[in-house]
């Protein structure tokens, strides 16, 4: 959402800023929105999950390949 | 993330004006600009009318992610479903994973509205880029064996009707591609959401079947009878799972939200919308338990693919009734096709930070046009080669996105619960435990699997077979 190739005429622009919020702007889109950093708790609950994610994919898999032989 | 008053705001309006020469204007925002000016006029018209027309201006992605979600996977799912188990437990089950989406994707509403990021720009932006890769992966694995399947159950939809592989994936991706054309998100929700409603098919064909009311009553106010636990249990409970709550939901909502261009003032809009879209839903995914319910103990359903239930079905409802079931499944293929390419575009897009929107022309969003095309055609191409397991791909695909919903979903409770983003919309206490529910519902059910093919004997503890 952040290519200005095609250009507009002044009444346009000011119907488009007029009637979006600042953020719904395409360019607005080039500033990142600040990075949060992420507590204790939630570093060990996501990797908890991370590991359980990688897990069952393995073991669905692995079901599913001996089903499919 | 500014809320901002959306318009009518003549200082605030004179102020843009002047620093417009400062401002890049592109066609997404012209086109944007134009739907949210429709939206304003409606909002100022009184009457019963005007709220109608707000209404039909502003439902679009709620609809067209829970009729997306009853794709050809879940369809095939709850077919299976009905054919193994007839009606009892999973009837009240599956208007409960209805209600786990709803709660999960009003979340995603209120994300759109406030940050008017995508779920994939969020998750990059606001926890960096290790979590992020994770997220993606495991949203590129699952849209694209998902897409497999989509494709899978077109051709064996119309091969139904005797339309020879090649013909049937071409037609999908003719209709695919078509849909983009306009180049106009507006333009693309409202034919999509019309092909969307073919999906409510199932219903008129399963009161071809003359369902037992009386039992169907029974199984709802009671969840009986309750199916042997077993392994083919535990996947079918799974799977019915997968087929509605699942990552690429996620991400297509939020992204679709805010390439609608809603606001926080349309939150309630949108509330009603994703609310109606599960009604709805949940209506063709009960309608496909019942049609297949007659089959119940008289075929095995594990590896039935559509049109293989379409003429088991033929005896049941006639040969007018079983294509109009081939038909859904086909339809159901389709329109998730399209949702689901889009879903990868818009993460891709939002990732590489890249022009991500159904409003831009071709030569401004060549990589999201390229993305959503690569992928579509890929995922066809795998189906044609011969010889290739796709049944594996059918078994795992629901699994999968189950089993990917709880990170996730975490993600989602980390984001809506960020008073620094969400402009005052954050989830109230009621919506975490809720939310919470969900995330530790879909990991028992994940960990209970897993507990089914490690070690299959547990199941007995639990009063299994």
């Amino acid at each position: 959402m952040m290519s200005g190739k095609r250009e507009f005429s002044d009444a346009d622009t000011g119907f488009v800023l007029s009637t979006l919020e600042p953020d719904q702007l395409a360019e607005s889109k080039r500033v990142a929105v600040p990075r949060r950093v992420l507590r204790g708790g939630e570093l060990a609950l996501l990797w908890a999950l991370r590991v359980y994610v990688v897990f069952m994919m393995a073991v669905v898999f692995w079901q599913a390949w001996i089903a499919v032989r | 993330m500014s809320v901002g008053t959306q318009n009518g705001d003549k200082s605030r309006v004179a102020t843009q004006v002047t620093v417009a020469d400062a401002v890049v204007v592109t066609h997404e925002d012209m086109d944007r600009a134009q739907d949210r000016s429709r939206v304003r006029a409606a909002r100022m018209a009184h009457g019963l009318r005007g709220k109608a027309w707000l209404l039909w201006l502003l439902i679009g992605p709620g609809i067209l992610v829970m009729l997306g979600e009853n794709d050809g996977p879940s369809m095939l799912s709850y077919a299976a479903t009905g054919a193994t188990y007839g009606l009892g437990f999973f009837l009240p089950f599956v208007v409960l994973t209805f209600a786990m989406a709803l709660v999960v994707q009003e979340i995603t509403v209120r994300l759109g509205a406030a940050t008017h990021r995508g779920h994939a720009e969020l998750i990059f932006e606001r926890f960096g880029p290790f979590w992020g890769w994770f997220s993606m992966i495991d949203l590129g694995i699952g849209n694209f064996l998902t897409l497999i399947t989509e494709f899978i159950a077109v051709r064996a939809g119309l091969g139904f009707f005797g339309v020879p592989p090649w013909a049937a994936i071409l037609l999908a991706l003719v209709v695919l591609y078509s849909a983009l054309l306009s180049h106009r998100y507006w333009t693309w929700e409202r034919l999509t959401l019309a092909a969307a409603a073919f999906n409510l098919i199932f219903i008129p064909v399963a009161l071809m079947t003359h369902p037992h009311w009386s039992v169907v009553a029974h199984s709802f106010a009671t969840w009986q009878p309750v199916p042997a636990l077993n392994k083919n249990m535990v996947l079918i409970v799974l799977s019915d799972i997968g087929a509605t709550v699942t990552p690429w939901m996620l991400f297509f909502q939020q992204s679709a939200t805010v390439d609608k261009g809603m606001t926080v003032k349309d939150i309630h809009f949108g509330r009603f919308d994703t609310a109606l879209g599960a009604a709805l839903a949940a209506a063709a995914a009960l309608g496909a338990i019942v049609v297949t319910a007659p089959l119940a103990g008289h075929i095995s359903a594990g590896n039935f693919e559509a049109a293989q239930f379409a003429q088991a079905l033929e005896p049941v409802i006639g040969h007018v009734g079983a294509a109009l079931f081939a038909l859904g499944m086909v339809e159901a293929g389709v329109v998730a096709s399209i949702t689901i390419s889009i879903s990868s575009a818009y993460a891709f897009g939002e990732v590489a930070r890249k022009p991500h929107s159904l409003n831009l022309p071709v030569g401004e969003g060549k990589a999201f046009y390229a993305v959503l095309s690569l992928c579509a055609a890929a995922a066809a191409g795998i189906v044609l080669i011969p010889g290739l397991p796709l049944v594996f791909v059918v078994l795992v695909v629901n699994v999968v996105a189950v089993l990917a919903m709880p990170p996730a979903l975490v993600f989602l409770y980390l984001l809506v619960n960020d008073r620094e983003i969400m402009s005052g919309v954050e989830s109230p206490r009621w919506a975490n435990v809720l939310a919470g529910a969900v995330v530790a519902l879909l990991t028992a059910a994940g960990v209970f699997y897993g507990v089914s093919v490690v070690a299959p004997q547990a199941l007995t503890w639990l009063g299994g077979r």
